[in-house]
């Protein structure tokens, strides 16, 4: 579903980048819309914040629009917009080791609120059991990927669920692709570490679904 | 068996990534250990589980350029720099000024002084000093106070002197003035009752005439008017008197004709009647 999306996305982009190099307004505000949802989404589970996500997504695009002109290649236009993204990412990790205040996210009791977060989920007229453990499941992992170290998560990241190559990786990060591929083992068996310290492994999983 | 991959190698082949020869042998190496498969296996068991993490929703709120790329412009480091000396500059020159600092340098010496007029009233003075030197200050005193007396005296007597001419000037042109205007008024009087006298008397002269005029004018009409109004008057008389006469004479003859026809319709019936019993009487004699 991801692949043959991007697919789609990367063919309308070949022709949406030469426009919008030229300045074309709404050739720009096209690709925002196209790509805002990955960019969106990678910041999502680099921070598992919606606000930090919000504002790495909106400087990327802003920088995007900004800088197009500068583009040499129309091929790489998706991993040039991956660096802008992982650049800003980084620099908002920067900023938070200088940061003193607490986010309001860890001061706010979610668990206490009254209505369960399904609720406000597309799939909340599904078996609810399921459902719960599903959202449940996908927490678990989030948090699991959120305690990974930086560098291994932008490679986990980008490879499971923005399907990028592993050459293509190399490029966003400036590295060697064999330095991609040990950090994305490296990441993958940290992972399953997380998880079995949880308890949660292929059975408990299977047995849950 | 000299085929042993590394974790670089299982990535790619985990992602679909190894190709041709590299990949057959990855293959036939995974066959012959299973171990390796094991290892493979829970790589993928991983990342099924990774699949669970599903994407979210999110609508891209409009991006603006032109408003971010005024704000980077103002943004810019280099205008921050200058516009702080500009303003650092400014703020000197303001304490400076309040403050009255001065700044001098004469003849090798640097002065920084605050409220700096005295010192460049002080200045002055010294510069002044040793020209008159020879002079003692009471001479001085006495040379300008003298001066200062005949000058008062000289301005006091032209003073003087052009006050009395003004006077004298003046009160001449009063007179001659007042003189005129007295001839002019009783001149203006004089005239104006001959004037008066002579402007009513013809005038009622006029409006006899006018009157006598009006009258004569307005008699001749009446008569005229009257004159007519009898003839008309005259003449509808007779007019009527025909009419009725006329008027007389057709009922005349109508009462005529009347009499006509009545006399004849008695005749008729009376013949009829004689007629009717001229018959009965001979059918009488007859039965």
């Amino acid at each position: 579903m991801v692949d043959t999306l991007l697919n789609i996305a990367m063919m309308q982009s070949d022709t949406l980048v030469t426009r919008a190099k030229e300045g074309d307004q709404s050739a720009q505000g096209k690709l925002v819309q196209l790509w805002y949802k990955r960019i969106y989404n990678f910041g999502y589970k680099f921070f598992m914040d919606h606000d930090l996500a919000m504002e790495v997504s909106q400087k990327t695009f802003i920088s995007m629009c900004k800088n197009l002109p500068g583009l040499q290649d129309n091929a790489r236009f998706k991993s040039w917009l991956y660096k802008i993204a992982v650049n800003y990412c980084r620099e908002e990790i920067r900023k938070k080791k200088g940061d003193r205040s607490l986010s309001f996210d860890v001061v706010w009791n979610r668990d206490a609120e009254d209505s369960p977060k399904w609720e406000s989920t597309a799939h909340r007229f599904d078996n609810p059991e399921s459902q719960l453990h599903r959202t449940e499941l996908a927490d678990i992992l989030q948090q699991a990927l959120s305690e990974l170290n930086a560098e291994q998560r932008e490679v986990v990241i980008m490879k499971e669920y923005e399907g990028l190559k592993f050459r293509e990786i190399a490029e966003v990060l400036n590295i060697s692709e064999n330095t991609v591929k040990s950090r994305m083992y490296y990441g993958l068996d940290g992972l399953r570490k997380i998880l079995d310290r949880k308890n949660i492994n292929k059975d408990t999983i299977g047995y849950e679904l | 068996m000299s085929y042993k991959p590394n974790e670089n190698d299982l990535m790619a082949y985990l992602y679909g990534e190894l190709e041709g020869s590299e990949k057959e042998a990855m293959d036939k190496y995974l066959f012959e250990h299973p171990e390796a498969r094991i290892e493979l296996e829970r790589l993928q068991q991983m990342r099924s589980m990774l699949g669970h993490v599903k994407d979210k929703e999110v609508i891209a709120p409009p991006i603006f350029v032109g408003e971010s790329k005024q704000r980077f412009i103002w943004n810019a480091p280099y205008l921050k720099t200058i516009v702080s000396i500009a303003a650092s500059l400014l703020l000197i020159i303001l304490v400076g000024k309040l403050s009255g600092m001065r700044i001098q340098y004469q003849e090798s010496e640097l002065r920084i002084s605050f409220g700096g007029n005295q010192v460049g009233n002080d200045n002055v003075a010294a510069a002044a000093q040793p020209t008159l030197a020879s002079l003692s200050s009471e001479e001085v005193q006495a040379m300008i106070n003298s001066s200062l007396d005949k000058n008062n005296m000289a301005m006091q007597s032209s003073w003087k002197e052009t006050q009395q001419q003004l006077d004298a000037s003046i009160t001449k042109n009063l007179q001659q003035n007042s003189n005129k205007i007295d001839k002019l008024v009783r001149d203006a009087s004089a005239a104006s009752q001959d004037q008066i006298r002579q402007f009513v008397s013809g005038m009622q002269t006029e409006n006899l005439q006018l009157v006598k005029n009006y009258f004569k004018l307005s008699a001749d009409e009446q008569k005229q008017y009257i004159e007519s109004l009898l003839v008309d008057f005259s003449k509808y008389l007779q007019q009527q008197r025909n009419d009725d006469l006329q008027l007389v004479q057709t009922r005349l003859n109508s009462i005529e004709k009347n009499t006509d026809v009545f006399k004849q319709e008695t005749e008729q019936i009376l013949s009829s009647i004689i007629t009717t019993v001229g018959t009965k009487n001979s059918i009488g004699t007859t039965n």
